[in-house]
Formats: structure tokens, C-alpha cells, sequence
């Protein structure tokens, strides 16, 4: 169907958020503020050690204490409900799934396991008794290297297996092991017969995005409907079917909301998680509501931890600076892997998988293995996976080019995918795109020739001014070719759009946002396929009980799959009024004779032939008299978009840093990103998505990691240790587009968000190294701080002297 | 254990009996059902979410008792607007997409809107300074500048 | 994340008020200032008072004034009012730096001199400026009686203090200047505004050809706590603005003379590259303070 003028509009335009009114005057519905009658409270009792067998729990002075309605510890529990793992939070992929239950049984496996629970009628009352809880432990050895943790006869964190060994496998060669052993010889070759290979050991540090809001859950029961739970989370109905499954509470009677507001997640709300099973049963076994808001402290203890990996990456190159092949053993450390969905080792597995990038490397070894270890179990956080890859490629690209004396964005286009659509070494497709635009663009707007000019006279003058680059080729969602191995659910994308009365629609949705928007870009989108306006379009989301399945707000699927499934479900009842209207008007037209603007069905043969949309909808709804043969009364439609093509969005990140070489400390100067998101829904939602993620990169790279001691003990579970950039420490991102359409999309675009933090990693530590360059200085670990340049640079100083 | 406190709220007068304990953030949310203001960290007070003001100055409520707020007058951002006018710092928030999630909205707009008075011509690099005991992980700050930028010169 | 129960709390008016109610109040009672660092000890669990005596009524302990003898900083007067003090700036100009970067301008709004001297928080900031500048201390106890101490004698190790109990700070006091004294502080810090990883605050008096007659050093940041370096200011003795490499020996000087740790954020070679570096330019600022008298 073709647009209309007037529909375009709605398209591409700075449509203020439907959202904010709510949001600036207080009235938002956050998981904090949902209050039942005779609501309880739980808190956990968390382990105060890393790795330690449970000698003994004593709970009856927290029983005694006034307020107090239940106690609970982890032997107790493991006989009122299934353990984990469920198959249905199991990803199809060979890797050890270990046992366990919300709260620990027999031994602590991480600093911040819970070990108890307390339920109070009073938030205040119910701390107190926590504090009376006394657990005996024996301590035990803390597991916490993952190197070490990868050895034979290490200490193992889950007696259930042989070793540490999560998952070990090739991403390259094939499914069988002689195919890739064969693949492994042919890439050795290549190496063997290069002209330049780099090698280098690339260190990501433990960090991850930490929401505003942390989670919570508000659980009820009732006698005959079941439970219903509210639930900080990006995938309701996956909740739905494990809570179902591992409390054998019959699905039907299962219902899971995620709160109509939530304060951020960017893949922390994702996995299944243990605390919420607890709740819902605390609330079943109690038949009274039960709520837990998980505190700061519990977030950085127990979530929120990723990006922990060691990459030994090796580049073969031509003497041009084309890249013949691509060798990396990478090791990532999971932690101790309890968490339904994602296991620890999900994201490292997609981070390899996504290693090559946007660069077209044919010839490409990857192996990946990853540690049990007693820490917490790495969970989801934008750029899942990729972030470390992302720097360990984008600066082993970089090396590259200086070791051959080109300019690093040289090597970098050079080695760009340029035919579409393309599959990496590692099994990954690549839609449609134009990679060489997007850097281009960037070149040209940060004006690299003349940032050259102005290093050299900088230079002379003493000062140390760097440019990086870094790229990253993310995808948009998943489909479900890939979604069904990876994480046992379906990829597709789900809306039910149904028009009412008046000819207002509504759609809903089974995902739900945490802040990207979505009633927003829903409400544009439908307004562009029916001609009508935005105020008109109401979007129901996150609820189990009325939408179709969805399959979480993951992975930048919106924009690509959520999206599509709603233009699509418009076009069908499209279709039908068209179908009507023609039948009503006793002319002989195809749907696509008639136009809907502005509120207006129009047949565009004789345009005196028209009628409003909501005199239609009424017509069709309330009088489905005479309508023509074989036609339903209603108006309404569930589509399911399932892509033809798995999408991705390309960007290139510039960063421009001037380093203080007497102390380290560096300043960005200048921050810019080139973005192909295809054809925007509103610029500004994606343009905030873009910096809102760039500076998460930048705070991850530079500020925030997680601290273990040599015994297990976490030291950052605290906003004062756990360093988030405040808006004094970051530059203003300026966001540059050079879109590409997507053509397996019905509005062509490209779902963008979640990715944005790779290429930040590779274009700081670029900027840093580029800046030090006359000093020799090479950053190959993260995170990027003063001390640590500084550390390089003397180091660099007395090796010359 | 108990104490009787009289605290306004947005000009509207609360008498209560409440725990000494109580922390003021939970006698707004809880007591007073005022559920705008947000908590966002456990004890270290370094996110901000809570930001309200008392007698017009920005500050934590997380980080006082409600017994300290006796006899004084608390703002919420459930006061911001005026007669059902939006403030100017809600409106341009709105304009330049300076909210995502929200969580951290209401706490921003509360310190800002004290930041604007001391100061209503203030520079980018002023208002990030202003902006230091507010933590936001969705927008990466830009259009949050922007937009008190922007405020600022509608006030003017 | 909540507080323990608290059986009762106070809110005087006077001085005499303050010091009967602590007494009353029994020995987990506690003065509440501010509140900025107590109330994360509070809801921790760090600390559980039994009964808060909360200061904020006692208008007698609020505001800088000054006389013939010099400045008096009221206990209770906060880091905004400081912040903006033209009182103190030049020769005590340290504690304008100081109070102007604690925290965020919601905790300015709130934190005082004096609960934060009282706290004596191992990486604060005005404890280690109040070092710096030489100020004094008075604390009252209940029998009226009133002692002075200076900073040196008043900060003890981390969390602790001279004070006892049942005394109250009420001021913190400072000399009349001499001419041309100048002062600064500086931190740095990972985050903006940050509890510093090291601090430094200068005090430089010069003759008329700008050559240092007398000279203060303190560090915060260090895991001793607030402390001064007499090596450092040995050596600044003599010095001018313009001798860069002498000023540069002198915190050569403190970073070999002082316990220096490592911790998360710094190791102590890096700790004391800080001490150096920060030092130079608070040196230079507080030496042009001396000069401009502003």
C-alpha cells in the first residue's frame, strides 16, 4: 500500500514523548508504587562470604520479633517448590546448567547469594529481623581467577559437574569437531604466511549498566484466579511460563504485569531470576501480598556484573592492511551461572559470535570457554556480550594499522562488509547496510585531516591529543531462527492493534518498556497507517492477560519487530475497511484505492467518496449490517512479524581525548557517532538512545568496576564505590545519521539501542593510545583510568631509558 | 519511638504520628502517598532520585529523617505545576527529550528548579556541575542540559 | 538501607539545651548536625543512636561573623554558605575550595562545618582544609566550661576526635589574617566532586616581595586521616611563587614523610604522583591568593 502524504508525517518527526506528562509531574507507576491491601514485606538474608558450606541457620529470634509473619531458609524452600534449571529458561545450546533454588541450599556460591528470607509487615521491622538470622559457615576456597578456575583439580564452585567448565566451544568451523579442527589448520596457514600478524592479550574488567530503579516484585494470590504478579521485567510472558512451571502453578492461572513504568533496565530486567520465584510463593504460601524492592545494595551485589573477559586475539594482515584472518581464544569468567535465561555464559557466547563485527574476515578460529566462578553470575547489560569484543577487535585493528604505518580508519574501511546480505565466519547475518557511508560520514564530519594538522602542532607543543575510532555492526533484534537456540523462545515480533467504537485504537503489546519509549513510537506508527492522529492511539503493554505473546524487550527488537507486527496488524484492517468502504460506496476498488488521512478514508478515483475513520469504524463495529460476503463483523488483528532477514544497525564512534602525561588524567574533547538505524520513527527517541548509551560506554570504560578482594568479598556494592560518570565527567555526544533503509522491514527500520556501548570501549582506548603514541604507550586492559595511563607511561619512560 | 510531626507538602499540612526512624522519603511516599520522589540507592545517598526541597533548598530525602522535616515545608515535584500549568523545566523537559525511564526525572527537576533560581543564566558546564547529585543512565545527560538551558531562557 | 529503632529525639534550641539533651539522652545518644555522613552510618547500621539531638534550632551555633580577634565559623553553618563566603576568601580561601566541592550541591544545601570536623570521615575534605588553614575549634561542655583546641589537636585518626560526649562544637574559629596570606585546596577524585583519593590545602604567608614567611600543608585523602606535612612546609619556607622545582621538593618532601595506602582507586606511587601534582597548583593558587588578597 503506498503512503500518503499526510501519513508520512508521522514518520521521522520529533513527536513528543505521549509518556513524559506522567513522568515530570509525579504520576508515574513504578514497581515502588504499587501498594496492595495488607501488603507484606520481604527482605533477604544475604551471604556475608564467597564460598562457604552452611553449618547452621538459626531463625528463631527473627520469628520472635514482633511484625514479623515468616521465615525462610533454603533447605525448607527446596521442598515446597521445583529448583532451577526449568527447561523453558534453558537455551538449546551444550553447556552446564547448574541446580539451584532462590535461596542457597547446603553452601554459598558468591559474596550476596541469599541464604534466607524474612517476611514483615513493616519494611523497617522486617531489616531488623534479618539482622537477627544467624547463619554458622564454613568457609571455603574462594574460586575467584578464571584462569585458575579453568584448571583440572581447581576447587569446584558446583560439586554436580567434573570441573569449572560451564561451556567450551569453537564459534568457527562447523558443528563438528573434525570441520573445525580442519578450519583451525587453514586459519594457521594463513597465519604462517602473512605479512604482519598482531597478537595481543585484551582485558575486559566486570562492569555492566545498573539501572536507576532497581527490581522489585509485587506477588498475590487468590483462591481461584491464581497468581498475579507485577514484575520489574523486559519479558512478562517468559516469567509467566517459568513461574508457572517451577511453582506447578497451572500457566493459566499465571499472570505477570510488568509495571506500567519502569526505571530503566537495558538487559538487567531480561533474565529469570531467583528472587521473584520466592516472592510468589511467599505470597501463595501466605495467601497475602507480598512485595520485595530490591535495594542498591542487592543490585550491585548480586546483578548488573558483565563484560568479564580475556581475549588472546590475533590478526594475519597484508602489508595493505587487509585482514587475512582472525584467530582469538577467549575466556570469560560467569560467575557462578545461576540465573534462568542467560546462565553466565550467554553473553560472552554472543559477544564471539559477534566478534568479527562489521569487518569481512572469511578465515576466522574462535574458541570460547567460561569459568564457574564464586562471584555473581554475569546477567545482561547492553552491548550483552560484545563490548569486551568490541575492544579487543577495534584495538587490535588499530595496532594493526600503526604497526603497517597506515591510518587506522584506512584498515578499518579497507576490511568493511560491502555486500549484502553477508554471513560471518561465525554463523551471523548481516541484512543490508552501507558500512562504508557510515564511517565515511564520520570522517568527514569530525574532519580527521584537520584533527591530523592540529595533533601535530599540539604535539610540538608538549600535548598529547588523540583520535580513535571505534565500530560495531549490533543487531536488531533476533529472529527466531536465532532466538529458538539461544534462549528456547520465539524472536518474532507481536502486536494486536483493534480499533473501537469511536475509532480510537488500541494496540497491545506483551513486551514493555523501560524508558525507550514505545507508547510513543507505537502510537506514530499506527498513526502513519491509518491516517489518523497520534492522541488517538492508546498502547496497552506488559500484561499476560490480554496480549500476545511477547518476546521481551530485548536486544533492539522494537524498532525492527515490535514495530513491523504493528504496521503490519494496521494494514490488514486496513484492508477490511478499505473492503467495506467499498462495498458501502458500491464501487468497484481495491483496498489500495483508498487513502487514510487525516482522519479521513478517501477513494482516490473520486475523492468526493469519502467518509471519517471513526464513522467507518463505528459502521463496521456496532452495525455490522449488511456487510459484504464473507466478511467478520469487529475490527481488530494480531500480526506476528517474523524477519526474512535478520537485521542489524551499523555505527562508527569518534572520540578526540587530550592526555595529561605527567598524570594520566584525560579529558574528551569531543565525542561523535555516524548511526545507520534505517528509516527513523522519531529521531529524537533514537537520538537519545544513541547518547544515553555512549555515555554508559564511557562510564563503564572509565569509572565503574566491580571489586572482588582476594577472598571473595565485594567492594563495590555501594553508588559511592560503584562510580556511575555524573553529568560533570562526560562530553556532550553528538549524534551524526547516515541512514541506510532496511528493506525487510514494512517501514524499513532498523531496530537500534541496545548495542550502542560496543564501539565506545575501542574508540576511547584508540583516542588514549593514539594521544601517547610518541610515548609508545598501548592500552590493552580496561577499565581506562588515570593511575593505569599513568602506570604505562612510566613504564614505557624507563624501558626507553 | 513515636513522635508527632506537622509537615507541609506542597502548601498542604500533614500531622502525624510516626516512627523517630521513619526516613523522610518514606513519610512522602508512604505516609503521604506522594509517590513521584524515588529511591535509587540503599544508604550512600549518591543517586538523587529522592531530591525534594525543604523551605526552597534542594535536598536528599533519603538522607534525613521525616522528625528533621517538622515544622517545615516540603516540595515535590507533585508541586511542580501550577494551577495545571506545567513548570517551564517540566515543559522544556518534555520538548527536548530529557527523560527516558523517568526515574530520575523528579529528583532533577527539584534541584534544578532551586539551581535556576541562584542562578538563571547558567552555562552548560554550570549546569552539569548543578547536575553532580543526579544520577541518569538513560539519557546520557545531553538533552538534560538542553533542556534547563532551554528552561532558563523561557524563565527569563 | 533503614535505620535501627530510635527511641527518641530532640530538638534544642540553645546550647545549654543541646548539652543537657545529650546528657539526657543517655550514652547512645548522638548529635545530628546536617546529617549528611551520619545518616548513611545510620541507615547502614554503622552507628544506632538510641536519640538524636538535632541541632538545626540552635541559631546561635549559625553563620560566619567576624571581629577584632577574627573569624567565627558557626558549627552549624552549612558548605553553601561557606561556599559563597567572601569573608573567607584569600587567606582562608582553602575552605572555600573545600566547601564549594563536597558532594553535590543537594548535600551543600545541608552539610555542615561542624558535623562534618565531628565525623572526621578519613577522605572528607573540610577536616584536612581546616588543618590546612589552622583553625581552631571551641567545644562546650555541660558545666559551661569552654575549651579551644586547634585542628591539630581536634582531629585524631579516622572517625575520631577530641571531643567528648557531652561536648558540643560550636564554632570553628580562625585568626585575623595577617597580610598577604593566601590559601587553596583541590582534590582529585574519579567522579566530579568525588570523595578525594587525595586532597591538598596550602596556606602561604609572604613578605612584600612574595617570598613565604610561614606556611601550612594538610592532606586529606591519606589513611591516616587529615594530616599536615612539616616536611612540606619546610621547605616552602623561603620559597617564592615563580620556584616551581622547590615547590615541587617540598611535596616530594610530604609524599616521603607520610603514610601513603593503595587501595581500589590508587596505588601509592599514584597516591603520591597526586600529592605532588595537586600540591604545585594549589601552592601557585594559594600564593597568588597572597598576592591579590582574593
Amino acid at each position: 500500500m503506498t503512503d500518503t502524504e499526510a501519513g508520512k508525517g508521522w514518520l521521522g518527526r520529533k513527536l513528543k514523548r505521549k509518556e513524559d506528562y506522567r513522568l515530570t509531574t509525579g504520576k508515574g507507576n513504578f514497581i515502588g508504587d504499587i501498594q496492595l491491601p495488607g501488603m507484606l514485606h520481604l527482605v533477604f538474608v544475604r551471604s556475608l562470604h564467597a564460598h562457604a558450606k552452611i553449618v547452621n541457620i538459626d531463625t528463631s529470634a527473627a520469628e520472635e520479633l514482633k511484625g514479623v509473619v515468616a521465615v525462610i531458609a533454603g533447605k525448607q524452600l527446596a521442598e515446597e517448590i521445583l529448583l532451577m534449571p526449568q527447561p523453558i529458561v534453558v537455551p538449546n545450546i551444550p553447556a552446564n546448567h547448574p541446580t539451584f533454588g532462590p535461596l542457597a541450599i547446603g553452601k554459598v556460591k558468591f559474596h550476596g547469594e541469599p541464604v534466607a528470607a524474612i517476611v514483615a509487615r513493616d519494611k523497617y521491622v522486617a531489616e531488623d529481623a534479618a539482622e537477627l538470622v544467624m547463619v554458622d559457615y564454613e568457609m571455603l576456597p574462594y574460586v575467584g581467577d578464571m584462569e585458575a578456575a579453568l584448571a583440572p583439580d581447581a576447587t569446584r564452585v558446583h560439586e554436580q559437574f567434573d570441573d569449572n567448565i560451564q561451556y567450551e566451544s569453537s564459534l568457527t568451523g562447523g558443528e563438528e569437531i573434525a570441520d573445525q579442527e580442519a578450519n583451525d589448520v587453514r586459519v594457521a596457514k594463513i597465519f604462517e604466511e602473512a605479512d604482519l600478524v598482531v597478537k595481543r592479550r585484551y582485558r575486559c574488567h566486570r562492569c555492566g549498566v545498573t539501572p536507576m530503579e532497581p527490581r522489585g516484585v509485587v506477588a498475590d494470590w487468590d483462591h481461584a484466579e491464581g497468581l498475579s504478579a507485577w514484575i520489574t521485567t523486559q519479558r512478562p510472558h517468559i516469567d509467566r511460563l517459568a513461574l508457572s512451571d517451577i511453582l506447578s502453578i497451572p500457566a493459566e492461572q499465571v499472570r505477570v504485569m510488568a509495571p506500567r513504568d519502569q526505571g530503566g533496565a537495558f538487559g538487567t530486567k531480561a533474565p529469570f531470576y531467583r528472587e521473584p520465584i520466592l516472592i510468589c510463593h511467599m505470597a501463595r504460601k501466605l495467601g497475602r501480598p507480598v512485595r520485595w524492592i530490591e535495594s542498591r545494595e542487592e543490585h550491585l551485589m548480586s546483578i548488573s556484573q558483565e563484560r568479564d573477559q580475556i581475549h588472546d586475539l590475533e590478526i594475519a594482515a597484508r602489508s595493505d592492511g587487509r585482514i587475512l584472518a582472525l584467530r582469538d581464544r577467549i575466556i570469560a569468567d560467569g560467575g557462578d551461572g545461576c540465573e534462568g535465561v542467560y546462565w553466565g555464559y550467554l553473553m560472552p557466547f554472543l559477544g564471539a559470535v559477534l566478534l568479527p563485527s562489521g569487518y569481512d574476515i572469511p578465515n576466522c578460529d574462535i574458541k570460547l570457554k567460561v569459568a564457574f566462578t564464586n562471584k555473581a553470575v554475569l546477567s545482561p547489560a547492553r552491548s550483552f556480550g560484545s563490548y569486551p569484543a568490541r575492544f579487543a577487535m577495534e584495538r587490535a585493528m588499530h595496532t594493526v594499522a600503526r604497526e603497517l604505518g597506515l591510518e587506522p580508519t584506512a584498515v578499518q574501511r579497507m576490511n568493511l562488509v560491502t555486500e549484502f546480505p553477508y554471513t560471518t565466519a561465525t554463523g551471523f547475518n548481516y541484512d543490508s547496510g552501507n558500512f562504508i557511508k557510515v564511517l565515511d560520514n564520520l570522517v568527514e564530519k569530525i574532519d580527521l585531516t584537520g584533527f591530523r594538522r592540529e595533533q601535530e602542532e599540539a604535539r610540538k607543543q608538549g600535548r598529547y591529543l588523540g583520535i580513535g575510532f571505534g565500530l560495531g555492526a549490533e543487531a536488531s533484534g533476533m529472529a527466531s531462527e536465532v532466538l529458538v537456540q539461544m534462549e528456547n523462545q520465539p524472536g518474532y515480533g507481536a502486536a494486536m492493534v483493534r480499533v473501537d467504537p469511536r475509532g480510537k485504537v488500541q494496540v497491545c503489546d506483551g513486551d514493555c518498556s523501560q524508558g525507550q519509549g514505545h507508547e510513543t513510537t507505537v502510537a506514530q506508527v499506527v498513526a502513519h497507517e491509518m491516517g489518523i492522529s497520534p492522541d488517538d492511539v492508546k498502547h496497552s503493554q506488559g500484561d499476560t492477560d490480554n496480549t500476545p505473546f511477547g518476546c521481551g524487550t530485548i536486544g533492539a527488537r522494537a524498532g525492527s519487530y515490535k514495530l513491523s507486527a504493528v504496521a503490519q496488524a494496521c494494514r490488514h484492517i486496513k484492508e477490511k475497511m478499505s473492503r467495506i468502504a467499498a462495498h458501502d460506496f458500491s464501487v468497484s476498488a481495491k483496498p489500495e484505492d483508498f487513502d487514510f488521512i487525516d482522519g479521513e478514508i478517501i477513494y482516490r478515483k473520486d475523492t468526493n467518496i469519502r467518509t471519517t475513520f471513526a464513522e467507518l469504524a463505528y459502521r463496521i463495529v456496532m452495525t455490522p449490517l449488511d456487510l459484504p460476503e464473507g466478511e467478520e463483523a469487529g475490527l481488530e488483528h494480531t500480526a506476528y512479524f517474523e524477519a526474512a532477514m535478520p537485521m542489524i544497525c551499523f555505527a562508527a564512534h569518534a572520540a578526540i581525548v587530550e592526555v595529561d602525561a605527567t598524570t594520566g588524567q584525560f579529558e574528551i574533547k569531543r565525542y561523535m557517532t555516524s548511526e545507520d538505524m534505517g528509516r527513523v520513527i522519531n529521531p529524537q527517541i533514537v537520538d537519545g538512545q544513541i547518547t544515553g548509551g555512549v555515555v554508559q560506554g564511557i562510564s563503564n570504560c572509565i569509572f565503574e568496576e566491580f571489586v572482588y578482594d582476594d577472598t571473595g568479598q565485594q567492594l563495590t556494592s555501594t553508588l559511592e564505590n560503584y562510580k556511575l560518570a555524573t553529568a560533570a565527567d562526560v562530553p556532550h555526544v553528538e549524534v551524526t545519521h547516515a541512514p541506510t533503509p532496511c528493506p525487510y522491514t514494512p517501514l524499513g527500520s532498523r531496530g537500534i539501542g541496545e548495542g550502542v556501548p560496543g564501539p565506545v570501549p575501542g574508540a576511547l582506548s584508540n583516542a588514549v593510545t593514539d594521544a601517547l603514541e610518541p610515548l609508545g604507550v598501548e592500552i590493552t586492559e580496561l577499565p581506562l583510568r588515570p593511575n593505569v595511563i599513568w602506570k604505562l607511561i612510566q613504564q614505557n619512560r624507563q624501558a626507553a631509558e | 519511638m513515636y513522635k508527632d510531626v506537622t509537615i507541609t507538602i506542597n502548601g498542604e499540612e500533614y500531622q502525624e504520628h510516626i516512627p523517630v526512624r521513619l526516613l523522610l522519603v518514606d513519610f512522602i511516599r508512604d505516609v503521604a502517598g506522594l509517590t513521584g520522589t524515588h529511591v535509587g540507592c540503599t544508604y550512600e545517598g549518591v543517586c538523587g532520585a529522592c531530591t525534594i526541597q525543604i523551605d526552597s533548598e534542594a535536598v536528599k530525602s533519603c538522607l534525613m529523617l521525616a522528625v528533621q522535616a517538622d515544622g517545615h515545608e516540603v516540595a515535590t515535584v507533585e508541586g511542580l505545576a501550577q494551577d495545571g500549568k506545567l513548570h517551564p523545566l517540566q515543559e522544556e523537559f518534555n520538548e527536548h527529550h530529557a527523560l527516558q525511564c523517568g526515574y530520575c526525572t523528579p529528583g532533577i527537576l527539584m534541584n534544578a528548579e532551586e539551581f535556576l533560581k541562584e542562578n538563571p543564566d547558567p552555562s552548560e558546564d554550570e549546569i552539569r556541575e548543578a547536575l553532580i547529585g543526579n544520577l541518569c543512565r538513560c539519557t546520557g545527560y545531553v538533552n538534560i542540559v538542553t533542556a534547563i538551558k532551554s528552561a532558563a531562557e523561557k524563565m527569563a | 538501607m533503614y535505620p535501627s529503632v530510635i527511641d527518641n529525639y530532640v530538638r534544642p534550641k540553645s546550647v545549654d539545651e543541646a548539652i543537657a539533651a545529650i546528657v539526657d539522652g543517655g550514652e547512645d545518644a548522638m548529635f545530628i548536625a546536617g546529617g549528611m555522613s551520619l545518616m548513611q552510618a545510620i541507615k547502614s547500621r554503622l552507628v544506632s543512636p538510641s536519640c538524636l539531638v538535632d541541632l538545626q534550632d540552635v541559631s546561635e551555633i549559625k553563620g560566619i561573623s567576624s571581629d577584632d580577634t577574627g573569624l567565627r565559623i558557626g558549627a552549624m553553618t552549612r558548605y553553601r554558605e561557606m561556599a559563597n563566603a567572601d569573608k573567607l576568601r584569600g587567606a582562608y580561601g582553602a575552605l572555600v575550595d573545600a566547601a564549594a566541592h563536597v558532594g553535590d550541591r543537594q548535600v551543600r544545601n545541608r552539610g555542615t562545618i561542624g558535623g562534618s570536623l565531628c565525623w572526621n570521615y578519613i577522605a572528607a575534605c573540610t577536616p584536612a582544609a581546616c588543618l590546612g588553614i589552622g583553625a581552631s575549634v571551641e567545644l562546650v561542655s555541660r558545666t559551661g566550661a569552654k575549651r579551644t583546641l586547634v585542628a591539630d589537636d581536634f582531629l585524631g585518626s579516622p572517625l575520631e576526635t577530641a571531643r567528648e560526649d557531652n561536648e558540643i562544637l560550636v564554632a570553628v574559629t580562625l585568626p585575623t589574617p595577617e597580610p598577604n596570606t593566601g590559601s587553596a585546596y583541590k582534590k582529585w577524585g574519579l567522579v566530579a566532586d568525588a570523595l578525594p583519593v587525595v586532597g591538598v590545602a596550602v596556606l602561604v604567608q609572604t613578605d612584600a616581595a612574595g617570598i613565604c614567611l610561614r606556611a601550612r600543608v594538610a592532606f586529606s585523602g591519606l589513611g591516616d586521616g587529615p594530616c599536615r606535612s612539616a616536611a612540606a612546609e619546610q621547605v616552602l619556607i623561603g620559597a617564592r611563587a615563580d620556584e616551581t622545582s622547590k615547590i615541587g621538593e617540598a611535596f616530594e618532601a610530604a609524599a616521603a614523610e607520610l603514610e601513603v595506602q593503595a587501595d581500589m582507586w590508587a596505588d601509592e606511587d599514584y597516591r603520591r604522583l597526586l600529592m605532588r601534582e595537586l600540591g604545585k597548583e594549589v601552592t601557585a593558587t594559594a600564593f597568588n591568593r597572597a598576592e591579590t588578597g582574593s
